[in-house]
């Protein structure tokens, strides 16, 4: 095959057309006209990651009586103390602006009959964002943000601590891309199946969080020498049984408490001190497991006695995020005025959304490499970002590379070597193979053995999410194998290719992952992070951020603290 | 398989080279089979049950079905798009044959059946 070698310079290259990067696009674009804003996007843009069903919800939101402040506080209690309270409070303030600007590009945001939203619980508004995703994609392409489709971007181009730009391949054609970039947004979200997911064969990539979210931008970042932090406070969540659906759209919009299979509301009489059925995420996701641990599951929303308009609206509320909850329900005969909802645990997500791993970065979003930004999901110390925190952190990052190379003046695109491009391009095409491999091993056997590994040793599902220092240190030597294995990837076309990519990639993160989870030696998030051999919370040693970096010669992986 | 098109009533677009389906699919998984000129899912495990192909479907001609780990086969959903009205009309059916409407807002992003790759060449065949 020969491949066909692509040269793009820009002023703003933004890795990821998705919730954050299409917000970052037309922010760039209308604060600094005169720059050239590049988007790579790994699928096409108008329905791609996250956003691709929609959403019923935007679920940070400075709703009436509440600040920025307010939010911040709540969001350090639900996050058991552990915050960049400068990174919180900085997006919550970009709340109002940003979905403001999404209702203008058409999003129907549902108001009660004087004009103001509808709240859903303290942080939430209601909306009908089925077409959430291919309204932001028109909004970026509409501001002149230059996007390319089916790019799957391999890796960042360095210059010593400098990024200066970044080289993938089209899934449609033998075009391999190099992008110079004076700044870069990383913006590809955060990392879904590291773990085994819930249920095998035809229903694997049925998860809560994107399948496929990969992880591409913190390995990226990692291979470049990025700082990194919290990848131990996973993301477990407490979803809808089987359909995986989330239970916030039932539990706060039809205030549905839990209840075990006893019938009691567990969460009010066992966990009343730390606020019950609104006691912090992480205890939402725990205390359902201990009652299934103690003999005591299955676990319901109690959703009996709802009314026929209720019932619809919840349908309808559905249809807008997650269909397929709706046709579960009917091809099980289920109604759930009559029957609770099943509840259960996803297998853990690393993404620094809902929790807080990601690239260790400052007010404005800047990484610890000159030149790259990190926004959304892939962005750490700032949970609770949900959607509109991840287009607050799109426009902060935007700004901030959009002052970068003004600032810089008028220097052109970094040239990168002919010896880096080529090995680049070696790197990213060498599982298309044409010379013979003795033991050849695809993506999905691959896979297949990090999720068997990271499920069972660095806590997953099959352990109830519960881990020790000894199956970390398991997981730990068995993870650190899998690089080698990874050579003898082979790809039959460019969607295989794709597929090799992302699982290197998941490796990646899984062994940093596992470094965090063995650095940690307290119970912070129950649930997400559940040290057996450290039960409890440990104020005194641990109220910090676990952050890491690998180096670029040894691949060998730093680990150390920082208190903000 | 979670979703499944059906080659009778799928006309390939009149041709097109990237239909809408095949574009709106977030996973990549939908390919066109150029000969018989209907597109189909290749990728059956790796599907998120999204739906943006299903909805985006100007005949109606992909069906989605739930994997059969989560409830037997013979309800229906059916999302019917309102272009000009900014709707979405699902359609639930139940395994007894009882349906519900539900008629939702939205805001239509108007997609073409076809579109040209950014400065692209044609694809090429990648088979060792």
């Amino acid at each position: 095959m020969k491949i066909e070698r692509k040269i793009i310079d820009t002023d703003i290259l933004i890795i990821g057309g998705g919730t954050s990067g299409c917000m970052a696009a037309v922010e760039a674009k209308e604060k600094f006209p005169n720059l050239k804003v590049t988007i790579l996007e790994k699928a096409h843009i108008d329905r791609s990651g996250c956003l691709a069903g929609g959403m019923n919800a935007i679920n940070a939101y400075i709703n009436k009586g509440e600040t920025a402040d307010s939010f911040t506080e709540y969001v350090k209690w639900d996050s058991c103390g552990l915050i960049r309270e400068d990174l919180v409070k900085s997006m919550a303030e970009l709340f109002e602006y940003s979905v403001k600007k999404v209702e203008k590009w058409g999003l129907p945001i549902l108001s009660d009959d004087k004009g103001n939203y509808q709240a859903r619980g303290r942080w939430n508004i209601k909306i009908n964002g089925e077409s959430l995703k291919p309204i932001l994609a028109k909004a970026a392409r509409s501001a002149g943000a230059q996007v390319y489709n089916w790019i799957v971007t391999t890796n960042l181009l360095t210059e010593g601590d400098r990024v200066v730009g970044a080289v993938g391949f089209s899934l449609r054609s033998n075009a391999f891309y190099v992008v110079r970039a004076k700044a870069t947004i990383m913006a590809t979200g955060g990392a879904s199946r590291i773990y085994r997911p819930n249920n095998p064969g035809d229903a694997a990539y049925k998860t809560w969080y994107c399948p496929y979210n990969t992880g591409a931008g913190y390995a990226m970042g990692i291979r470049a020498g990025a700082e990194m932090t919290s990848f131990e406070m996973r993301y477990v969540a407490l979803r809808t049984k089987d359909a995986i659906a989330p239970t916030g759209t039932i539990a706060l919009g039809a205030n549905a408490p839990q209840i075990n299979s006893k019938g009691e509301n567990f969460m009010a009489t066992r966990y009343a001190h730390l606020g019950g059925d609104h006691a912090p995420t992480p205890f939402r996701t725990y205390g359902p497991l201990q009652e299934i641990k103690e003999g005591r599951g299955p676990v319901y929303l109690d959703t009996r006695g709802l009314t026929p308009e209720k019932v619809s609206n919840l349908k309808s509320a559905f249809l807008d995020m997650y269909p397929s909850q709706v046709l579960y329900w009917a091809a099980n005969n289920i109604d759930i005025s009559r029957t609770p909802v099943e509840v259960q645990a996803t297998e853990p997500y690393i993404v620094g959304g809902h929790c807080q791993a990601g690239y260790w970065v400052d007010a404005n979003r800047k990484t610890t490499l000159d030149g790259l930004y990190a926004a959304g999901d892939v962005s750490g110390g700032a949970p609770f970002k949900f959607v509109s925190g991840c287009w607050a952190e799109g426009v902060i990052a935007a700004r901030a590379a959009g002052e970068y190379i003004v600032g810089a003046g008028s220097k052109p695109a970094h040239l990168v070597s002919e010896e880096t491009i080529l090995q680049e391009e070696e790197r990213t095409y060498k599982f298309l193979r044409h010379e013979k491999i003795q033991y050849p091993i695809s993506p999905v056997e691959l896979e297949a053995l990090m999720q068997k590994i990271m499920d069972q040793y660095a806590g997953g599902a099959s352990t109830g999410f519960e881990m020790n220092e000894e199956m970390l240190l398991q997981a730990r030597e068995r993870i650190s194998r899998l690089p080698e294995i990874s050579q003898t990837l082979i790809a039959s076309d460019t969607h295989q290719l794709m597929k090799a990519h992302e699982v290197v990639d998941r490796i990646d993160v899984a062994a940093v992952l596992v470094e965090h989870l063995l650095y940690r030696k307290e119970t912070r998030w129950p649930s997400y992070q559940t040290r057996v051999d450290y039960p409890n919370k440990d104020d005194a040693n641990f109220l910090l951020f676990v952050n890491s970096r690998r180096d670029r010669g040894s691949d060998k992986i730093e680990m150390f603290t920082r208190s903000k | 398989m979670p979703v499944w098109i059906d080659p009778e009533k799928c006309n390939g677009c009149y041709g097109a080279a990237q239909p809408p389906c095949l574009r709106m699919c977030p996973g990549d998984l939908i390919v066109k089979d150029a000969a018989e000129n209907k597109a189909y899912l290749k990728y059956v495990n790796d599907c998120w049950d999204c739906l943006p192909c299903v909805k985006v479907c100007p005949e109606e001609a992909i069906e989605f079905h739930l994997s059969t780990q989560f409830g037997p086969k013979g309800a229906r959903l059916i999302p019917h798009v309102e272009k000009a009205n900014d709707k979405i009309v699902w359609e639930l059916i139940d395994r007894a044959g009882v349906s519900e409407t539900f008629t939702m807002k939205t805001k239509m992003i108007a997609v073409a059946l076809d579109e040209k790759l950014e400065g692209e060449s044609q694809p090429v065949d990648f088979s060792i």
